[in-house]
C-alpha cells in the first residue's frame, strides 16, 4: 500500500516536472526568438540591422506604447481592433491643436483617444456586444472620419512639432508608460483584478470586483494611451495622412502574441509580453524589409508566424473533472 | 444469480499529473445494483466514464460477458449494451425530447436518407407512457422542461433498450425526493430483469438501502468489494477514508440560547420570478438554515443577502444601518458568500490558489502606497490554505487542478482570510466527501462560537438538522415554516412543509 502510494507520488512529481518544463519553454520562447531573429538578420544583412538600429527603434515606440493598453484589454479577455483608427483620429487632433499649444495638443490627443475608448467601452459593457464586434465597427467608423479629414491633403502639424522628435523624448515617454504599466500591473490590485476578470468574470464579480466599471475604464485607458502614442507618431511624421495608424491593431495583436501572450488573456499573461513582443515584431519586420522582401511576401510570412505563435500560446488547459 | 457481467481488469487512467485510476480490478455481477463509492477524486466517475466511452482509458481491460469492449463514445457504448446517466445535465438543448432519447440511434427511423419524425415521436411517446412519464411530450423541445423532468428523459434514454449495464453517476443529488423515488423504481426494475446497475452516490444511507454490493475506491486505488448486508455506514466510512472517523459529525450541543443581537435584517425582499416578500433576522453567533426544493427560491436568498441579486426589491440591513445593495459593499461590511455554483461563481478556476485566496483582501494586504508584495500575498495564502488543510502542491497551483472538496476549502480560506463576520454558505458541502464535510462542519461550529453568524442554505436536510439553530423552510419562493433546533426533529416533518 505504501509502495503504491510512493509510485503514485513519483509519477505525479514527474508529470509536474514535465508540466513546469513546458511552461518554462513557453516563457523562454519569445525571448530566445527575439535573440535568434536578431542574430540571424544581422548575419544575413551583414550587420545592416544593427547599423540602422536607431531607425528600427524609431518604429518601436508607437507600437509599444499602444500595445500596453491593448495588453490590459486582452488580459481581461477582450480585444480591440479600433486601435489604428484611435491613433489616426488622435493624430489628427494633435496636428490641429499643435498650432495653438503643444501641451494642449498632447492632452487633446489623449482625450480624443479616451473618448473613442469610451464609445467602445459603452457598447461592450452597457449594450453587451462582444468586444471584437464593437471595435471592428468603431474601426470602420473612425477610419471613415480619417479618410474624410485627410483624403484631399494630409493634415499637417505645426513645424514646432519636429522639436519634439528626439530620441530622449520618445524613449522617455515609452519607458514611462512601460514602467507605470508594469508597476500597476504587477504590484497593485489593478493587475490581479484584470487577470481575475480574464480568467473568470463571474467569479471575479462575486469576489467583489466591480467588473463592468473596470471593463469600461480599461477601454478608456487603452484609448488614452494610444492617444498619447499619437503625439509620438506626429512628432515623428509631422502630418496625418488618410492612412495614419492603418493596421496598427493587427501589428499590436501580432506583437503581443509574438511576445507570448495567450490570446484569451487570464492568469498566464506577463507584462514582459508587451516589451518582447513589440521588439520581436519590429525586428522581424525590418529584417525582412532589409532582405529585400516585397510587402506581399512579408504579409504572408507574418501570417504564418502569427498562426504558429497563436497555436503555441493558446491556453487550452484541459479542464477534465476527476471525481 | 451471481454470474459475472463485467470484469474490470487492471484499468489505469491519468489526467496530467493525477493518477485517477491506478491498476483497478474487480468484478460486477448480473442482476445486481453495484454501488461505487469513495471520496472526491477517488476515481469513481473516471472509471464509469472510461467504461462508457466518455474518456479513453490508458491501459487495462473491460470484459463484458466474456468479450472485451472498448467503446470510443457513448453511442458505441450503447451498442455494446452499456449506458450512463450523468451527474449534470445530459440532454441537449435545441433538440426535441424524442431526438434526445434516440440520439445516435436515429437510423431506425431513417428511410432513403429522410428521418420519419412522426414515427420517432410516436415511439418516444409510447416509451414515456410505459415509464409513466405521460406529462412529457416527445415532440416538445427538451429545454421547455425543468431539470427534474429532463433527468426523467435521460432515464428513458439510458434504459429503454434494456442495456446490460446502466451507470447512474451521482444523479440523485440533483433530484427531489419524488424524482429519486422514480429513479429507485427504475433501478429495481433493471435489476429484476437480470441486468446490472452501477450506482455512484455520496449518500451512504442511500447506497446501503439501494445496492446489493459495494465497491470502495480511494485515490484511484481499488480498496474492497463488500455485500451491503454485511456492512454499516461507519464501516463504509472507514473503508473510504482509510481510518476511523472519530468525533462528532455534526455539532453536538442542544438547547443553547440564541443571542438577541440582530446582525442582519432582511425586510420585504422580493426578486421577480424567484422569491417574494421574505422577512427574517439573523442573530449573532447563530447558524440559520434554509431548506427546501432546489427551485424553492432558497438559493436566491443567499444571493440577495450578498447584494448579488439582479432586480431585488426590499432591504437587507446590517446592525449599523448599512444597506447591502451590491457585492463590494457586502464584502466591505464583512459578509462572505459561497455559491452553489462553485466553479463559476465562488472561484476563478484558471487562476492560482494564491490569487484566489487574496482576491477580496487585496486592500488590506497593500501597503500605504497601494503596492502589493509577492511574499506577503504568498504568506497570506499559505497561512489560510494550511489552516484549512488544503491538499495542494503549492499556492501557485491553479485551482482547476484541485478536487471539489479542496476547491471548497480554497473558497472558505478566502473568506476566513477576510475575517468575515456574516457567512452566507450556499450548499457548502455539495459533492464533497465525508472527511472534508466533517472539517467544514467543525469549522462552522468554531466560527459560531467565535460569534460569527452563518446562513446555511442546503438541499441536504440531515446537515440542516444537524448544524442549525433555526431552520427556515422555503416553498414556491416564500417562507413556509420555521423550526428551532431540536434533537427530536424529523426529516419527514421538514419534507412535508417543503412540498
Amino acid at each position: 500500500m505504501a509502495g503504491k502510494n510512493n509510485i503514485a507520488a513519483d509519477s505525479k512529481e514527474l508529470a509536474l516536472k514535465k508540466q513546469s518544463r513546458m511552461s518554462l519553454i513557453r516563457a523562454a520562447l519569445p525571448i530566445v526568438g527575439l535573440v535568434v531573429v536578431f542574430l540571424v538578420f544581422n548575419i544575413l544583412t551583414g550587420g545592416g540591422l544593427w547599423a540602422s538600429r536607431s531607425l528600427v527603434l524609431n518604429q518601436v515606440y508607437v507600437t509599444m506604447i499602444s500595445a500596453t493598453g491593448v495588453f490590459f484589454i486582452m488580459t481581461m479577455g477582450g480585444l480591440d481592433f479600433s486601435q489604428g483608427s484611435i491613433l489616426g483620429i488622435a493624430s489628427i487632433v494633435v496636428c490641429l491643436l499643435s498650432g495653438v499649444n503643444m501641451g494642449l495638443a498632447v492632452v487633446g490627443g489623449i482625450v480624443a483617444g479616451a473618448a473613442i475608448g469610451a464609445i467602445n467601452g459603452f457598447f461592450y459593457v452597457n449594450r453587451k456586444i462582444k468586444s471584437f464586434i464593437v471595435t471592428i465597427c468603431t474601426m470602420f467608423l473612425f477610419r471613415g472620419f480619417i479618410k474624410y479629414m485627410a483624403s484631399n491633403s494630409p493634415v499637417a502639424a505645426d513645424m514646432k512639432v519636429y522639436d519634439y522628435d528626439t530620441t530622449a523624448l520618445k524613449l522617455g515617454l515609452t519607458l514611462a508608460v512601460l514602467i507605470i504599466g508594469y508597476v500597476a500591473f504587477r504590484y497593485t490590485k489593478f493587475g490581479v483584478y484584470l487577470k481575475a476578470i480574464g480568467a473568470g468574470e463571474k467569479a471575479a464579480k462575486f469576489a467583489g470586483i466591480r467588473t463592468d466599471r473596470m471593463k469600461f475604464l480599461i477601454y478608456v485607458l487603452a484609448g488614452a494611451i494610444t492617444g498619447l502614442a499619437a503625439f509620438v507618431n506626429i512628432a515623428k511624421n509631422g502630418s496625418a495622412t488618410a492612412n495614419v495608424g492603418n493596421q496598427l491593431e493587427t501589428q499590436i495583436l501580432i506583437a503581443l502574441v509574438l511576445g507570448g501572450m495567450p490570446i484569451s488573456g487570464g492568469a498566464k499573461v506577463r507584462f514582459e509580453n508587451v516589451v518582447v513582443g513589440a521588439l520581436l515584431y519590429t525586428v522581424l519586420n525590418n529584417g525582412l524589409t532589409m532582405m529585400g522582401l516585397t510587402t506581399q511576401a512579408m504579409q504572408l510570412i507574418q501570417g504564418v508566424v502569427f498562426l504558429i505563435f497563436v497555436a503555441i500560446f493558446a491556453d487550452r488547459e484541459s479542464l477534465s473533472v476527476i471525481k | 444469480m451471481s454470474e459475472i457481467r463485467l470484469q474490470v481488469q487492471d484499468v489505469c487512467k491519468t489526467f496530467g499529473i493525477t493518477k485517477a485510476l491506478n491498476h483497478v480490478s474487480f468484478d460486477i455481477n448480473k442482476g445486481e445494483v453495484h454501488a461505487l463509492i469513495g471520496e472526491n477524486g477517488s476515481g469513481k466517475s473516471t472509471l464509469t466514464n472510461s467504461l462508457t466511452g466518455i474518456y479513453q482509458k490508458d491501459s487495462g481491460k473491460f470484459i463484458l460477458d466474456g468479450n472485451e469492449i472498448h467503446p470510443k463514445n457513448q453511442v458505441e457504448a450503447n451498442n455494446e449494451g452499456v449506458s450512463i446517466i450523468v451527474q449534470e445535465l445530459g440532454t441537449l438543448d435545441g433538440l426535441t425530447v424524442a431526438e434526445n432519447i434516440f440520439l445516435g440511434h436515429e437510423e431506425r427511423f431513417v428511410k432513403m436518407g429522410i428521418k420519419n419524425t412522426n414515427a420517432m415521436n410516436r415511439e418516444a411517446n409510447e416509451l414515456l407512457k410505459q415509464y409513466g412519464f405521460d406529462r412529457i411530450k416527445a415532440s416538445d423541445m427538451v429545454e421547455s422542461y425543468n431539470f427534474e423532468d429532463r433527468k426523467l428523459v435521460e432515464i428513458v434514454k439510458a434504459t429503454y433498450f434494456d442495456p446490460k449495464i446502466v451507470v447512474i453517476d451521482e444523479t440523485t443529488t440533483a433530484l427531489s425526493q419524488e424524482g429519486r423515488e422514480e429513479l429507485y423504481k427504475q433501478m429495481n426494475s433493471i435489476r429484476d430483469k437480470g441486468n446490472t446497475v452501477i450506482f455512484i452516490s455520496h449518500d451512504l444511507p442511500e447506497v446501503l438501502r439501494m445496492s446489493d454490493t459495494i465497491t470502495v475506491l480511494r485515490d484511484g486505488i481499488y480498496i474492497d468489494t463488500v455485500k451491503s448486508a454485511d456492512i454499516d455506514e461507519e464501516g463504509l466510512k472507514k473503508l473510504m477514508v482509510g481510518r476511523e472517523v472519530t468525533g462528532h459529525y455534526y455539532r453536538a450541543d442542544y438547547g443553547e440560547k440564541i443571542s438577541d443581537e440582530v446582525v442582519m435584517s432582511v425586510k420585504n425582499v422580493s426578486v421577480p420570478g424567484q422569491i417574494h416578500d421574505i422577512n427574517f433576522d439573523l442573530h449573532k453567533g447563530e447558524i440559520l438554515g434554509f431548506g427546501g426544493l432546489s427551485e424553492s427560491g432558497m438559493h436566491e436568498i443567499g444571493k440577495a443577502c450578498f447584494g448579488a441579486s439582479f432586480d431585488r426589491e426590499g432591504s437587507v440591513t446590517l446592525a449599523d444601518g448599512t444597506e447591502i445593495n451590491d457585492i463590494p459593499t457586502a464584502i466591505r461590511h464583512s459578509i462572505a458568500y459561497t455559491s452553489k455554483d462553485r466553479d463559476n461563481e465562488s472561484i476563478v478556476l484558471n487562476q492560482s490558489i494564491r490569487e484566489n485566496i487574496c482576491l477580496p483582501s487585496l486592500d488590506e494586504l497593500a501597503n500605504k502606497m497601494h503596492l502589493l508584495s509577492d511574499k506577503k500575498l504568498k504568506d497570506f495564502a499559505n497561512e489560510h490554505a494550511a489552516a484549512m488543510s488544503t491538499k495542494m502542491q503549492s499556492v501557485e497551483q491553479f485551482v482547476s487542478d484541485l478536487s471539489g472538496g479542496n476547491k471548497q476549502k480554497v473558497v472558505l480560506a478566502r473568506w476566513i482570510g477576510k475575517d468575515s463576520d456574516i457567512l452566507v454558505l450556499d450548499s457548502p458541502t455539495r459533492g464533497i466527501d465525508i472527511k472534508v464535510k466533517q472539517d467544514i462542519y467543525q469549522l462552522m461550529d468554531r466560527m459560531r462560537k467565535e460569534g460569527k453568524s452563518i446562513i446555511m442554505i442546503s438541499e441536504e436536510l440531515m446537515e440542516l438538522i444537524g448544524m442549525c439553530d433555526r431552520i427556515i423552510i422555503m416553498k414556491d419562493g416564500a417562507i413556509s415554516s420555521e423550526l428551532m433546533r431540536d434533537p427530536e426533529m424529523d426529516e419527514n416533518y421538514l419534507i412535508a412543509s417543503m412540498v
